[in-house]
């Protein structure tokens, strides 16, 4: 397995800039209908002081810190993942993914608090278990 | 909008949904993976993302009928509180997988933002009857502001 110490930080993935059509591909794609995914002006007339700006679907903030983990280590190494969603992410955002490992389990388990910010301000906190795969 | 009672709310823990199968397509999980600013993954995997929209697709729900099933008064009245993701094996591309899914639990909550209900909701994903993957959603139903005296 790799060399893995608590506190090690996670190497950051960044999105640097959150597409209104990506967004209305995921709505698709979901079968999403809340127009808050594709509709600047309706979002515009919420009380959210955002402006002409579309809201990303949670699922997508949450697979930023996904391919923050599969960069580091590998695409079959999550095995848990578990995100909560106390800001929003909005279009033309730049935003970060990152983590820090709290725990090493038995098995090679890897614990990690991940979040997901923008200008230093966490959007999304939660955290993840991976697995390194077997080297060999 | 008239804010439902608790006891009609409370109704639909235990509700199972009618339940299904599901393939993920190779050009679904292209654009899903896209989406997400990631690169196609190796060997036919599905981005782990999947495992949002396939339970309740597969479980032959849909985002509408679950607010619906929580009396959402708009789809602005919806937060997410969280979502848990399991993983026993990778999810791939081209192939068949078994769901189900129901409604775990219904808490009303009061706190400062108001009242709301707190919907969980869980889906398992098969395939020849080997668990594969399990997602549990945690919405809130926002009610409002809500007067304690």
């Amino acid at each position: 397995m790799t060399e893995v110490s608590v506190g090690d930080e996670i190497p950051s993935w960044g999105m640097p800039r959150v597409e209104r059509s990506r967004m209305r591909t995921m709505a698709a794609i979901l079968r999403d209908p809340n127009p808050v995914h594709w509709d600047a002006k309706l979002v515009s007339t919420l009380p959210l002081g955002v402006g002409e700006r579309t809201i990303n679907q949670g699922p997508l903030g949450l697979s930023y810190m996904i391919n923050m983990l599969h960069a580091w280590a590998g695409p079959t190494c999550v095995k848990r993942i578990f995100m909560t969603f106390p800001k929003i992410v909005l279009s033309e955002d730049a935003v970060t993914a990152k983590g820090v490992v709290t725990e090493i389990g038995p098995e090679g388990n890897v614990t990690c608090d991940i979040w997901l910010e923008r200008e230093g301000v966490r959007l999304l906190e939660g955290n993840a278990t991976i697995v390194f795969p077997e080297q060999g | 909008m008239d804010i439902p009672s608790e006891e009609s709310v409370k109704k639909v823990i235990g509700h199972q949904f009618p339940g299904g199968e599901y393939l993920i397509a190779h050009w679904e999980n292209f654009l899903l993976t896209e989406c997400t600013g990631a690169q196609a993954l190796p060997d036919g995997m599905a981005h782990p993302v999947a495992l949002f929209h396939v339970p309740f697709l597969g479980a032959n729900t849909s985002i509408s009928e679950m607010f619906e099933l929580g009396q959402a008064s708009s789809e602005f009245s919806i937060g997410i509180e969280s979502y848990e993701w399991e993983f026993y094996k990778p999810l791939m591309e081209e192939e068949l997988y078994q769901i189900s899914g129901s409604i775990l639990e219904v808490e009303r909550i009061v706190d400062e933002d108001g009242l709301f209900d707190r919907i969980k909701f869980q889906f398992d994903i098969r395939q020849d009857r080997q668990d594969i993957a399990r997602s549990t959603i945690t919405w809130h139903y926002n009610r409002g502001r809500y007067d304690r005296s």
